[in-house]
């Protein structure tokens, strides 16, 4: 459940990264033209370091996350 | 016995009238550098000696951004050697990770204030940052991996590895003992805990180190892949940025640890050993540093494009000749610092005994000509006359030699002084090479010819960056001062 | 769409620098801010010495170093070629100054009431303009162009924004030709569009041999200089300007 979680939590990160980074985030090439000057997704940004957050996150959330037994 | 119990570890909560002496002092340093920006952010950064490159003649870039490289190159020590000391199990460096931890988060805030320092429009530049930074801009790697990512996961690492030790403080009646409950949240110290505290910081220290690789090259990228910059296009950028930031991180933790074992009196578990490690370290680094420089230089002076030659010889022998050479005698000074605990034995014992007085005495003496010239320098004291001034500034030379000279002895005898004298060093050396790659490439690298240009810090930078320092160190005596700069368990455990 | 571009004939140009005198004029641009420069150069020794004279607006380059850089979008490159600058979104970082090898960028390093060659709001100032303030702001410079609406015609003066050459936008997209095309009175300088046959520029550029400066940085600059060479490492300015604000 514990490691589940985080390593859920450092695929979606990693995910959201890419994701962000590629597609979300203004397109690569030469600035030919105004797309080029604008994310594709608002504050696509905001979202990779959200990605970048989440990776380490995880590793709080391992380590933090209540012990069943213990309760 | 229950008094002496109680006391928490580190000297933690305990302010004598000479902390709060420095703290005033600090207090009023930053108060200084908030004035300072103050006047810069209602007039402008007119206030600064920033100007624009080409018929200004200027330098559009110049103290701020050197530090924010500077800043964000101390933040390496930190986060690489506890990912060091975790992945490699350097036991014995163990001491150092938490002042290291510290030191790198600490000079992450720092830069990220600097860099806001820098812009035009700072209210903007939070907004417009997380909503449009495209990713094709080197600086998209500056914001989101180094200062974000970097900093964040500093923050977790520190956060993480104090946890143990916040719960085993928590456990003594103090005003601090619902902020060590916040921080163990929880934590008990059970056997399942503490694997699973070790299965994180080994993962967390595999996920840093490429992060740190990554980081420091982006900033080196921000200079590195400007073509239209002689001095600053080249492919050593990146590389020569990680192997700086090694130098001057891990100098300045040097530096923090002597300070640290002067004032906790913890000789046994600041040890000999670990100075002397990590001066080897330091020195393999600066090594490493000294042959790109070469390699860098020889090039562009060599065979370089007749722009390149240009801001080769300024810094060889031109404008920043002083600052070149200051930077590059400082790094092989902090090398024959670093190689005195190589000596062999029957070298060392012939080595005449002084005392470091007279060579503390001269270097003061050195600091009065040295000041002297940087406040003709910055336009602030103009009395001096040319000559006079370049007369002060061998004097300031001579007299530092001088106490280096003196020092030596000394500090062939003390591994620790040795450490942090070379660690004072390649800082002073960093700060300088930081500006050098900055400043020059701006005032002596345009490609049309606009002529040459200048760049003189004005007071009010000056003083920010005094008022950053003194934050830094404000902020880092404080941490010290409600957290145990060392691990605590291990030395609880032995009592136990 | 047009291809917008600007013909340099150095042949024809005297150095009156007319160009930088109706720059000032039609964009208001700030104390020593030259969003079009005239250098004079001068090569040789004495008595053999030549000298010219060569126009530096902005180079509204086609790979443009300045637009690559930016870290928000704010410097861009419109479809029709002009490289602009939405001061809107400017964060003020000068990332694109540094990597302009032209050295066309300029920042407003003071704020707007100071940042003229008359402080409007000095006392001395006041006493003799009675605190009335001159209508120095062109409403043209503060609309909105472009398909994507975006301010880039360089008004406000906004302190802490960056700022260059527009090809003086806003009366382009009325059809008319830039202030300094249409001032220079002995017609050095031309524009129009390159997708045009008949135009100006597209009639000379077939004609004549044309260079565009520093064109080894593989900046692709729409500005095409004919009837001269580029400046050399023997080519010094006659007077260096070092105007600083």
């Amino acid at each position: 459940m514990r490691a589940t979680l985080a390593i859920l939590m450092v695929i979606v990160g990693f995910a959201l990264q890419a994701v962000s980074y590629f597609f979300l985030a203004a397109p690569w090439g030469i600035p030919s033209s105004p797309v080029y000057s604008n994310p594709r997704v608002p504050f696509a940004p905001a979202l990779f370091i959200l990605g970048v957050m989440l990776v380490f996150l995880a590793a709080v959330v391992y380590e933090l996350l209540p012990d069943r037994q213990a309760q | 016995m229950a008094t002496r119990v109680e006391q928490l570890p580190y000297g933690i909560g305990r302010f004598s009238t000479r902390l709060y002496l420095l703290l005033a002092v600090l207090l009023v340093l930053v108060g200084w550098g908030i004035f300072a920006y103050s006047r810069e952010f209602v007039e402008g950064l007119a206030m600064t000696g920033l100007r624009n490159i080409g018929t200004m003649g200027g330098a559009t870039w110049g103290l701020y951004v050197s530090f924010v490289i500077y800043f964000v190159g101390v933040s390496f020590a930190g986060i690489t050697m506890a990912a060091l000391i975790r992945l490699f199990r350097l036991d014995h460096l163990r001491p150092l990770s938490r002042m290291a931890e510290a030191l790198t988060v600490i000079a992450l805030v720092l830069a990220a204030f600097t860099i806001l320092l820098d812009l035009g429009q700072p209210l903007r530049g939070v907004i417009n940052l997380f909503r449009y930074a495209r990713p094709q801009s080197p600086f998209f790697g500056t914001f989101t991996l180094v200062i974000s990512g970097y900093l964040f996961a500093s923050l977790i690492y520190l956060y993480l590895d104090g946890r143990r030790d916040a719960a085993l403080l928590a456990r003594q009646p103090g005003p601090l003992r619902g902020f060590y409950r916040l921080w163990a949240a929880g934590y008990r110290d059970t056997p399942a805990e503490r694997t699973r505290h070790e299965r994180v910081s080994f993962w967390l220290a595999i996920a840093i180190v490429p992060l740190l690789v990554t980081a420091h090259s982006t900033l080196g990228f921000v200079f590195g892949i400007q073509s239209g910059r002689p001095g600053w296009f080249s492919t050593l950028q990146a590389p020569g940025f990680v192997v700086m930031a090694g130098v001057s991180g891990i100098g300045l933790l040097l530096v923090i640890a002597a300070v640290m074992r002067v004032v906790l009196a913890e000789r046994e578990q600041l040890h000999e050993g670990i100075f002397r490690w990590l001066g080897t370290l330091l020195l393999l680094l600066i090594l490493a540093y000294l042959y790109f420089m070469v390699v860098e230089v020889l090039t562009t002076t060599y065979a370089g494009h007749h722009h390149e030659v240009r801001i080769s010889l300024s810094l060889l022998t031109g404008q920043f000749a002083w600052l070149f050479w200051g930077a590059v005698a400082a790094l092989v000074l902090a090398v024959i610092v670093l190689l005195l605990p190589y000596l062999p034995p029957g070298l060392r014992a012939r080595v005449p005994a002084t005392r470091p007085r007279w060579a503390l005495v001269f270097g003061a003496a050195a600091l009065v000509p040295a000041s002297l010239v940087a406040l003709q320098g910055l336009n602030l004291l103009t009395v001096l006359s040319a000559g006079a001034r370049s007369l002060l500034a061998w004097l300031a030379v001579a007299l530092a030699l001088l106490c280096f000279l003196l020092l030596l002895p000394h500090l062939s005898r003390n591994v620790v002084a040795a450490a942090a004298t070379a660690g004072i060093l390649v800082n002073v050396a960093a700060i300088g090479k930081r500006l050098l790659i900055v400043v020059p490439s701006q005032t002596h690298g345009t490609l049309l010819p606009y002529g040459d240009g200048t760049y003189t810090p004005t007071w009010v930078e000056v003083s920010i960056v005094i008022g950053l320092f003194a934050l830094g160190t404000l902020l880092y005596t404080l941490f010290f001062k409600v957290f145990p700069i060392m691990e605590v368990h291990a030395a609880e455990e032995g009592a136990q | 769409m047009a291809r917008y571009a600007m013909v340099i004939d150095l042949d024809r140009c005297t150095g009156c620098r007319a160009c930088m005198q109706a720059c000032k004029v039609e964009n208001n641009t700030p104390m020593a801010n030259f969003w079009m420069y005239v250098f004079r150069f001068e090569e040789g020794e004495y008595p053999n010495t030549h000298v010219w004279f060569m126009p530096r607006p902005c180079m509204h380059c086609d790979n443009a170093p300045c637009a690559k850089v930016c870290p928000v979008g704010a410097r861009y490159k419109r479809v029709d070629g002009l490289v602009a600058t939405d001061w809107d979104r400017c964060i003020g970082c000068r990332y694109c100054e540094v990597a302009c090898p032209y050295g066309v960028n300029y920042f407003n390093w003071k704020k707007p009431s100071k940042n003229y060659y008359l402080d409007w709001q000095d006392e001395d100032v006041v006493q003799v303009t009675g605190g009335a303030v001159p209508p120095y702001r062109n409403p043209d410079l503060d609309a909105p162009y472009g398909e994507e609406h975006r301010r880039t015609a360089g008004g406000g003066r906004l302190k802490g924004v960056i700022e260059k050459c527009t090809f003086c936008v806003h009366r382009v997209e009325r059809g008319l030709k830039p202030a300094c095309v249409e001032n220079c009175p002995l017609f050095a300088l031309h524009f129009g569009d390159l997708d045009d046959p008949n135009s100006t520029v597209a009639q000379l550029l077939r004609r004549k041999p044309s260079f565009r400066l520093l064109e080894e940085l593989g900046t692709e600059p729409r500005v095409y200089y004919i009837g001269g060479h580029p400046p050399s490492t023997e080519s010094r300015q006659i007077e260096e300007v070092k105007a600083r604000v």
